[in-house]
């Protein structure tokens, strides 16, 4: 730095000091001209210079006296330049700050501290940079001076930094509070009041004041600031402070101003509706109506509603204890994580005694839930129940009580839910006990000894109670009943069956016929386990029951099978996909069902389609043959058809086999319902060692049929001979 | 020292002495990085689970129970629940391009040269204060619909049957998580001890079906004791749990005692997990087999309740046998009863087909439903009743007259919830008019997930299982509570 350029920098440093007596002195005389407020505004900016090199200054004046230092020359300009510099702009700046501090919104102990602060560490840097030559300067007050100097200017710093951000700014992010859950929210404190501090406190607060405006509690913002009220309840229209928050962004006037964090939309919704619904300061969240705006807009910004702990103010059990008298049959959970609260559930019929419920008199205290669903529990049983003072929940479905033991029940003055679902408690039984239970809300009382009317009653009289009644069949709305069942392990049979009809619900009558015709709920014969049939039946049935209506009709086809032939095999190849278990599916008394047409859901059938079925088998001894029958599928829709012929050849040697039946199935003649027919070939009756059956498909599918021309499949499952 | 002994402790040390390495290079690194990732990380925060001990809720619970009636399939939301009288008016017309945006189609009707929309065959009525509009194809649902909140607004991110069931089953489109049974069972642990947790019934209707696995119904990572337990029709309820014949009672206790030490020294022994929960399954088989025949007894039930659920109730293995066996497991403390309806998927032939679907399945929920609530378990119980996804508004194949068919359609489904802490008679969200985009409150899987979980007091972000070396959820790393339909 040039000698001439330094001795100019000096003097107007003392200039400005001088200049910055004057405005001390005269404080409160002279006024900021508009043109010179710019100027002012640029203290935040200028700042920041003296600041670094202050500092720097003063760490290199704590070394200056090492002899390598000293003996610099270079060490000594430069750090004397930079006195100079630090010094100068701190003057400048301290000026600034002057006229920035007359402009409104700046008062307060914060700023007066940041003020004498500013000007100490001026002054006594400049006292430095003057005295520093001085040979009274020696090493130890350099270095006091310096650290005090430090000290002024870091805190000077901070105290600014408290003006423009907010106390607390820095510490914030560790200091802030804990959320609070929805249910514990006020609307002021948890909703309002954290958009204020996060948005407009910084510069709305009884240290800054702008436009002599605090927002920082209730009475605060009851006063309003230098343009008046800032709202009046209900009348969002109207209110000052919703206004400047709606202005155009580039508006003056506009809030937060521009360059600062600007409020959300849902935090601009909420203020509006708080103020529409009268600006309540003292109201919790949840005691707004549940379908209310503020409410909804409210509760987004309460992440969790649950709070760990519950009501109870009671001490929870040893741990310990608790797990003495856990076992399989006795559960006993605490209802959260941090709650003392306990529930106990009973479980398993042969295992239960009353002393299971006596034996938990150590958790008398924590129990507030028990359920004894199901176990004979008596009246007696109940007294060990009342030890638990805190019972909230009881549940005595399909026990054995009865109006004796709810008079028990009276003492447990906290029980909000009582089941006695499927008990023979009567009307007068529990009207005498009832009204004793004060804080009872909810009563499950289906299936007892109660009516419709006894209900009705007991709802009018106790309104506080919710008296659930559930579903009684007064036989008005009769449904249809579903269809018998046979129980029989195979419809085939060798001699003789004895036919197993069931039905799953009790009391249903089965009626059936054998002949052909449509049972009805008159005349058909009653279906008694009696029922023994000799030859292949088709029995058609139907459940019929008083409050019901009649199922629909079933059809069980019953097939008899004299001769179980001593080997079987096939001459020609089946169908790639209906294979079944090859010759023994004839004789296996497994039968097929619909759906076939699938290599998952072969279901049982064997199948040809591109040559005929050829069955051979033998026996031992001759049997005396009258008739053979296929059962088969017939569906036309798929191409399934009955055989185009039977042919049944017989004897007493292989090589001598000759046709003994021949048959030709009637053939659809028109698209029908799927069905499953036996196919019968009745023959002169004879003594035959040997059997072959022929069964040809269908050759040429007639011309109604999508698929004309081609060859039908066919499907048989089962052979019946007798 | 012999060779081997020694190459034992070589590898112990090395193994320390890398460890030691690695922790010094990336300690004070990672702790640092840490701190700025997650936030409570140094102020002794609940990132460790502290805050979460599996068998206990963290905050009491709204639900005790589950029951989910799983419509698998997809049954359609245009015949059911979401009432479009626009799609008839406008019977025929092309879906607009505009409201189909960039939708992927499924295989099956991408190829399609038109996509008529097709209006519901049934029509709908209003049912109870809350005026939801339901078909005609659910009489008995809609006598129960002011114990019901029906969401509009389901969406999933899958567009095929078996990645969107294991999504609303496990949160995953893959399979390998745990169900949400599973979660269950280790968040809430067991009511009865003598019977699982997790049970699983299947039933199947006419309709086209799709298949039901086992890995709907998997522990996943989680300890296999919280596996879903399949019961079946038939005289063995849970297979293999009978004793062989001239086996008594105190013989099997004898064998399982003797088996249980030999497992526990090979436990000690090798200190697989596995092994202590294979002696905890055995325990609770041996529980089971007086427990299980007892609550599989339907004999004793009451007439009202044979003809509350209808006369098939009895009837093993159908749907209204497994409401009713759903009832009796959850009274008896089974935490989640998972049923699985088959056959909604109704490509073509969707009137016949959902009639007959509807009617296996109505008069059963609603049952259900009424059972619950007048025993007074209602409030305690969370009955879900939907599918995977919804159907489109369009027809796939031939629309004519009376029939058509409807194609998967992942954007939005409906599905009903009632008791447990649910707001009775509510309908939320909406559809477009159309029926193709959700246009109000849509609620993500992941979403529904939150808040079932919630509902049974259990923090959705903190019911959490480490594997692998990450923390894994049923919500994985979205989901959000639905505030609105919790009471």
């Amino acid at each position: 730095m040039g000698n001439k350029v330094k001795s100019i920098a000096e003097q107007l440093l003392i200039v400005a000091n001088i200049f910055i007596l004057f405005l001390l002195i005269f404080e409160n005389r002279w006024v900021v001209p508009l043109w010179i407020q710019p100027i002012g505004r640029m203290h935040p900016l200028l700042l920041h210079f003296p600041i670094v090199l202050l500092l720097l200054a003063l760490g290199m004046e704590v070394f200056r006296f090492k002899p390598e230092n000293s003996a610099n020359s270079f060490y000594e300009k430069f750090l004397s330049s930079f006195w100079l510099a630090g010094t100068f702009t701190a003057a400048i700046t301290v000026v600034m700050g002057l006229f920035l501090a007359k402009e409104d919104g700046y008062a307060g102990n914060t700023l007066a501290t940041h003020k004498w602060l500013g000007i100490a560490t001026l002054w006594a840097g400049t006292a430095i940079y003057f005295f520093r030559k001085a040979p009274w300067y020696t090493p130890t007050l350099a270095r006091i001076g310096a650290a005090m100097v430090a000290i002024a200017l870091l805190l000077g710093g901070h105290y600014g930094a408290t003006l423009t951000h907010g106390e607390n700014f820095v510490s914030e992010p560790l200091t802030r509070n804990e959320s609070v859950p929805l249910d514990k929210a006020l609307v002021f404190n948890h909703v309002i009041r954290p958009i204020l501090e996060q948005k407009c406190v910084s510069c709305h607060n009884p240290e800054k004041l702008k436009g002599e405006l605090s927002l920082v509690n209730e009475a605060a913002l009851l006063k309003g600031g230098k343009s008046g009220k800032l709202f009046v309840a209900g009348k969002p229209e109207i209110s000052l402070l919703l206004q400047r928050i709606h202005l155009p962004n580039d508006d003056k006037k506009h809030m937060p101003p521009v360059g600062k964090a600007q409020l959300t939309d849902s935090e601009q919704l909420l203020l509006a509706l708080w103020i529409k619904s009268n600006a309540m300061f003292n109201k919790k969240v949840i005691d707004l109506p549940a379908r209310d705006s503020l409410r909804l807009v409210a509760a987004n910004f309460f992440q969790t509603t649950e709070s760990p702990q519950d009501n109870f103010d009671f001490d929870a059990a040893d741990e310990e204890t608790i797990k003495k008298l856990s076992n399989n049959d006795r559960t006993i959970a605490p209802l959260s994580l941090l709650s003392p609260a306990l529930s106990v559930n009973l479980y398993n019929k042969a295992a239960y005694s009353p002393e299971k419920i006596q034996e938990l008199s150590e958790l008398k205290t924590q129990v507030v839930s028990l359920n004894l669903n199901k176990l004979p529990v008596k009246d007696g049983d109940l007294k060990a129940v009342t030890q638990f003072e805190n019972l909230q929940k009881l549940d005595l479905n399909f026990t054995d009580i009865t109006g004796k033991g709810l008079l028990e029940l009276t003492g447990l003055k906290q029980l909000k839910t009582l089941n006695i679902s499927g008990t023979k408690i009567t009307l007068a039984e529990l009207q005498a006990s009832i009204g004793k239970l004060t804080n009872l809300k909810s009563m499950s009382v289906w299936n007892t000894g109660l009516t419709p009317i006894d209900i009705q009653k007991l709802q009018k009289t106790y309104k506080n109670v919710a008296f659930i009644a559930g579903f009684k069949d007064d036989g008005s709305n009769p449904i249809k009943l579903n269809t018998p069942q046979v129980k029989n392990s195979s419809m085939v049979f060798n001699q003789e069956l004895s036919v197993k009809l069931h039905h799953p619900i009790r009391g249903v009558e089965i009626r059936y016929t054998t002949d052909g015709t449509a049972p009805d709920s008159l005349h058909s014969p009653l279906f008694t386990n009696q029922m023994v049939l000799k030859n292949s039946t088709k029995i058609r049935a139907k459940a019929f029951k008083k409050g019901w209506f009649g199922s629909d009709e079933v059809v069980f086809d019953f097939y008899k099978n004299t001769y179980q032939p001593d080997s079987i095999s096939l001459l020609l190849p089946l169908n790639r996909v209906h294979q079944a278990a090859g010759a023994k599916s004839y004789f296996d008394r497994i039968l097929g069902t619909f759906n076939a047409n699938s290599p998952a859901w072969a279901n049982n059938w064997t199948g040809v389609r591109n040559n005929d079925l050829a069955i051979y088998s033998e026996f031992k001894k001759p049997v005396l043959l009258s008739s053979v029958a296929l059962r088969i599928m017939e569906e036309t829709e798929t191409g399934i058809f009955p055989p185009e012929s039977v042919e049944v050849w017989g004897g007493n040697s292989p090589s001598q086999l000759k046709i003994i039946g021949k048959l030709k199935p009637t053939m659809p003649t028109k698209m029908r319902a799927h069905s499953l027919e036996t196919v019968t070939c009745n023959i002169k009756p004879q003594q035959v060692s040997y059997l072959k059956i022929i069964a040809k498909p269908l050759q040429k599918i007639p011309d109604w049929h999508g698929s004309k021309g081609r060859t039908g499949l066919l499907l048989v499952d089962e052979l019946f001979l007798n | 020292m012999s060779k081997i002994d020694k190459e034992i402790l070589e590898h112990g040390l090395t193994f320390n002495r890398r460890r030691f390495l690695s922790t010094m290079s990336l300690g004070l690194g990672s702790v640092a990085l840490g701190s700025l990732m997650i936030p409570n990380l140094l102020n002794g925060g609940d990132q460790d689970g502290a805050n979460f001990v599996p068998g206990i809720p963290h905050f009491a619970p709204k639900a005790k129970r589950v029951i989910y009636l799983f419509q698998n399939g997809a049954p359609s939301q245009m015949e059911t629940f979401d009432y479009k009288p626009k799609l008839r008016e406008m019977v025929g017309q092309e879906l607009p391009p505009s409201v189909r945006g960039m939708q992927r189609l499924t295989g099956m009707t991408a190829n399609q040269a038109s996509f008529p929309l097709a209006g519901s065959f049934t029509n709908f009525k209003q049912y109870g204060q809350s005026g939801a509009w339901i078909s005609d194809l659910l009489p008995y649902t809609s006598k129960i619909v002011d114990d019901l909140c029906i969401v509009r607004s389901m969406y999933t991110e899958a567009i095929n049957h078996d990645p969107a069931l294991t999504f609303l089953q496990t949160g995953s489109q893959q399979g390998n998580r745990p169900s949400m049974g599973a979660w269950l069972s280790y968040g809430l642990g067991n009511e009865n001890k003598n019977l699982p947790d997790f049970a699983v019934l299947l039933s199947r209707g006419i309709g086209n079906g799709q298949g039901v696995y086992s890995k709907l119904w998997t522990n996943g990572f989680l300890d296999s004791i919280h596996q879903g337990v399949q019961f079946s029709k038939g005289e063995d309820p849970v297979l293999y749990l009978r004793d062989p014949e001239g086996m008594n009672r105190e013989e099997r206790r004898d064998m399982l005692d003797n088996l249980a030490s030999l497992n526990d020294l090979s436990y000690k022994e090798f200190g697989d997990p596995e092994i202590a929960a294979k002696i905890k399954q055995y325990e609770m088989a041996y529980r089971m087999q007086t427990a299980v025949p007892e609550v599989m007894d339907v004999s004793k039930e009451p007439d009202d309740v044979v003809k509350l659920y209808g006369p098939d109730c009895l009837v093993p293995g159908t749907y209204a046998a497994n409401c009713l066996l759903a009832r009796k497991l959850s009274e008896n403390g089974v935490r989640f009863v998972q049923l699985y309806h088959q056959g909604w998927d109704q490509h073509g032939n969707l009137p016949f087909e959902i009639t007959s679907q509807a009617k296996d399945v109505d008069q059963a929920s609603a049952a259900l439903v009424t059972d619950l609530k007048q025993r007074g378990l209602l409030d305690e119980t969370l009955v879900i009743w939907g599918g995977e996804f919804g159907r489109t508004s369009y027809s796939q194949g031939k629309l004519t007259a009376d029939n058509y068919g409807r194609d998967h359609h992942p954007r939005c489904f409906s599905i009903w919830m009632a008791g447990g802490g649910i707001k009775p008679g509510t309908v939320y969200g909406e559809t477009d008019e159309l029926g193709y985009n959700i246009s109000r409150n849509p609620v993500h899987v992941h979403d529904f997930h939150a808040t079932v979980l919630h509902l049974l007091g259990l923090n959705h972000e903190q019911l959490t299982f480490k594997h692998l070396g990450r923390r894994y959820r049923l919500t994985d790393v979205a989901g959000k509570v639905v505030r609105d339909i919790i009471s």
